[in-house]
């Protein structure tokens, strides 16, 4: 993420506009070609060094990106870059310790180490330094010294990235920086949208929602514990922090309230015309989860007879607002004849941490009155007592395919 | 987390309100009607439950002891500490009645004593006598790393003391913090203290760092400074935030008693023949463009001004900057300068001498040049605090510091300063001074101001004594 002082967005008409860089943009272009072949071939040089390269290369390539801005441009660049680098000391040497005799040694002379030995014959810099590298070993004591410092620091490693790709990167880190200053954001969810994962990103980063049903979809209300007392610009590094988080997906509508130099402006984006794309990772082991639940509608498909039951793909968000998160169950099903709804959650390869806050989930939903099935697979390691006492109804075992069978059962219990 | 999710979920029905600190805040769980609490407290309709700032709590529980509410408090996580410093002070007379009349004001609100009087040990005492965990918010780096050698002297033996911010992130019941960490990391710590002291507490009041007592259950505070006025008249927040003046004096009630008095000689150094010549050039190159910029440069916004618009100009902005780095360059290291300090620390090798620059770089190559201990904001707490032990044992006779000493704590008696290219700020030139009025038996200090001949520093040097 970027410095408040890299951050550079325009208002105009009470609408934030972020600085952005065009990736066909044949300048922007060649300003992020040199900077990342700059980081590349400094490899193992010293920290001081590349910062000098890059004041130089600021003074030089930032007045042809833009005659004003150019130079933060660049320095923002190359704050992306350092994101991506690895630094480490110069020598194996403990240049605490050798400083630290150095200096001990100096001090018990009766006088001053003379830089350079005169005509008095008094004590030198010169004889200090050769005793203490005869003590320690060190060959040059003065030179390493402060070699633990981070401008020594040697470049250890850097992970490439393409030109396009940082500028990329720029785009969707200025959108962060405005956020930087938001007081709240408003996410409109529509139809399809992988609501657990915003949700995940909405708890691990301790924000608190509001859910409001739309006609298609959900609003979600973001902001944080202290909001309730007056707006506070505390959460917007969160809210910029969830936004990598929101591109996972898609659909959506985001609206963001930000102080922008006293006064309030409006950030407003949305997935099909923002253009930007997320750094992050999707969760990971999402895949299995994936072929189990292809694999389910399949079968639910060609099941002839659901007893008026029908299978509903898609966001049904139930909102469970005390722990902070919400139940995004991964089907839900209907019997509109009988007036009846229920949801079908698969626990699939959850860690046992995960799976304590997953059955508090549950426990919460069913609390509120929601029906739920819970399928779990038999690989998950769990008794199945431990998880019925949680759920009513009972848990669904399954092995490597969960059968549309197993589950009108369990509707029917 | 998981504890207090289960808690709340398990309290369905529950007949004592439950005070839980969530997240910077206080939550009355189980609490029916609004007039069961007071009135900070709000309904939270995006969580459902009664929620107030943290810093409600002291209202919030005398007012339910005072009520006859039953009421269980999970919320405060502070313990008592049995702390005795170690450090034998015998408090100075307005030390004590500092301390004396912060205790009858309830243990909340601020002292105001001038620069260099104590009041580190004004709130060491403080510490002592309430006896509980203690949060100490400070405004540098620097002041943190002073502020853990001051803590880690005094209560070391009882209480391990945590740092909380510039790359350190350990949380004990004895904890150093500045206020952007705070700013940051109060809603995870917040229950955790019962007295919260702010150094300098005139920075308390900026819009971001108000938050922070917002988020902190601390019933008790201790606000320090010398200065609480501030030019935007937002001081007016302070004794929301921290609590009322409860203790001050000024510079003229302390003087000569406990402010040492001092010698202060100002030393010209001449440009060499050779400096004179480059910066007669840079400075030329520099000027030229001023004036065809229509560009003066009064004040460090100006000064940025200057870089924007020579960084973005097509024709002689490169080398103006180049001329003006030149000249600065000449300014800072000029070679009698370094001479003249030679000399210096070859005269007090025998006294205690701290040397002072601007700069962090000539710290390193001035302490390379002198085998001389440097400390700058690079520096790690431990390090710096052994070579002021050091220093104040008497072995290390000399010091070289960039800045971090300016609204320094613990910094040693030293009976000579030296001060190298400083710059135009009054402030500064006070609070450097400051750091040698220590009170030490029989001990004048000297102070020595190196000041660069024919270069915009002199007159910087006359305007930082004005007024003094």
């Amino acid at each position: 993420m970027l410095r408040s002082e890299h951050v550079m967005a325009a208002v105009r008409r009470g609408r934030l506009v972020p600085h952005r860089l065009s990736p066909r943009d044949p300048r922007a272009l060649e300003a992020a070609g040199e900077l990342c072949a700059l980081y590349a071939a400094h490899l193992g040089a010293d920290r001081a060094s590349l910062v000098g390269r890059l004041e130089a290369l600021e003074e030089e390539l930032g007045p042809r990106i833009d005659p004003r801005r150019g130079f933060r441009v660049v320095r923002a660049l190359a704050r992306l870059l350092e994101e991506r680098a690895e630094w480490a000391p110069p020598t194996a040497a403990d240049p605490y310790a050798v400083r630290t005799r150095i200096f001990e040694l100096a001090a018990e002379l009766p006088g001053l180490p003379a830089p350079e030995p005169d005509i008095l014959g008094g004590p030198t810099r010169e004889e200090v330094l050769a005793r203490v590298a005869a003590e320690t070993g060190v060959e040059d004591p003065a030179a390493v010294m402060y070699a633990d410092r981070q401008a020594a620091q040697r470049l250890a490693s850097f992970e490439e990235v393409r030109p396009e790709q940082l500028l990329e990167r720029y785009n969707t880190a200025q959108v962060q920086g405005v956020l930087y200053a938001a007081r709240e954001m408003v996410v409109d969810l529509g139809p399809g949208a992988d609501a657990r994962t915003v949700f995940r990103y909405v708890k691990n980063l301790g924000l608190i929602y509001r859910l409001e049903p739309l006609g298609e979809g959900y609003r979600i209300l973001l902001d944080g514990p202290l909001s309730l007392f007056g707006p506070t610009r505390k959460y917007g590094v969160r809210l910029a922090r969830f936004l990598p988080g929101l591109l996972l997906t898609s659909p959506w509508r985001l609206s963001a309230a930000v102080e922008c130099r006293g006064r309030e402006a409006r950030l407003e984006l949305d997935s099909e015309t923002c253009g930007l794309k997320s750094h992050h990772a999707g969760a990971r082991g999402e895949g299995d989860r994936e072929e189990v639940r292809r694999a389910f509608a399949r079968a639910w498909e060609r099941c002839a007879d659901t007893g008026g039951w029908q299978l509903e793909e898609g966001p049904t968000i139930l909102p469970l607002p005390e722990l902070r998160t919400a139940l995004v169950p991964d089907f839900t099903l209907r019997n509109p004849a009988a007036g009846q709804t229920a949801h079908l959650e698969i626990l699939g390869f959850w860690s046992e941490r995960n799976l304590v806050e997953r059955v508090e989930v549950l426990r919460e939903a069913n609390r509120r009155g929601h029906r739920l099935l819970v399928a779990a697979s038999e690989r998950l390691g769990a008794s199945p007592e431990a998880l019925s006492g949680a759920v009513r109804g009972g848990i669904i075992p399954f092995k490597d395919r969960l059968p549309a069978r197993a589950v009108l059962e369990g509707l029917s219990r | 987390m998981a504890d207090e999710i289960s808690r709340r979920l398990g309290y369905a029905s529950r007949s004592v309100i439950e005070l839980l600190y969530d997240a910077g805040t206080l939550v009355a769980a189980g609490a029916r009607r609004s007039r069961e609490l007071p009135e900070p407290f709000v309904w939270d309709g995006r969580t459902r439950e009664w929620r107030a700032p943290a810093s409600a709590y002291r209202r919030a529980v005398l007012w339910m002891r005072e009520a006859g509410i039953p009421h269980a408090d999970r919320a405060a996580a502070f313990q008592r500490l049995s702390l005795e410093s170690r450090v034998a002070l015998e408090p100075r007379p307005y030390q004590r009645e500092a301390i004396a009349a912060w205790r009858k004001a309830g243990l909340r609100g601020i002292v105001v004593l001038p620069t260099g009087a104590g009041k580190t040990a004004v709130a060491v005492g403080a510490i002592e006598r309430t006896g509980r965990s203690t949060l100490v918010v400070v405004p540098t780096l620097a002041l943190l790393k002073q502020w853990y050698s001051v803590l880690a002297d005094a209560f070391g033996a009882s209480v391990r003391v945590g740092l909380l911010g510039g790359g350190y992130h350990e949380v004990t019941p004895l904890t150093v913090t500045t206020y952007d960490s705070a700013y940051i990391h109060a809603e995870r710590y917040g229950n955790r203290f019962a007295l919260v002291v702010y150094d300098e507490v005139h920075h308390l009041p900026a819009e971001k760092y108000a938050v922070i007592p917002q988020m902190l259950l601390a019933p008790y505070a201790l606000g320090l400074t010398a200065t609480p006025e501030r030019p935007d008249g937002r001081h007016a927040l302070l004794p929301e935030l921290a609590g009322p003046v409860v203790y001050r004096r000024s510079p003229g009630e302390l003087a000569g008693r406990y402010l040492a008095p001092y010698e202060l000689v100002r030393i010209p150094i001449e440009l060499t023949a050779r400096e004179r010549l480059e910066y007669a050039q840079a400075d030329a190159v520099y000027r030229d463009f001023l004036r065809k910029h229509r560009l003066q440069i009064r004040s460090p916004e100006d000064w940025q001004r200057f870089i924007l618009v020579a960084s973005t100009s097509h024709s002689g902005g490169r080398e103006a900057l180049l001329a003006a780095r030149k000249r600065r360059e000449i300014q800072n290291s000029a070679v009698r300068k370094v001479a003249t300090l030679e000399n210096l620390l070859k005269k007090h090798w025998n006294d205690r001498c701290i040397v002072f620059t601007k700069s962090v770089e000539e710290v390193y190559a001035l302490s390379r040049r002198f085998l001389l201990p440097g400390i700058t904001y690079e520096t790690p707490a431990r390090e710096r605090k052994e070579i002021l032990d050091r220093f104040r044992e008497g072995r290390y006779r000399a010091i070289i510091a960039s800045d971090v000493l300016n609204e320094g704590v613990d910094v040693p008696e030293a009976g000579v300063g030296i001060i190298l290219a400083g710059s135009a700020s009054r402030r500064e030139y006070v609070q450097r001074l400051g750091r040698l009025l220590r009170p030490r038996e029989g001990k004048r200090a000297v102070l020595y101001e190196l000041v660069s001949r024919e270069t915009g520093e002199e007159f910087a040097s006359r305007r930082r004594g004005e007024g003094f």
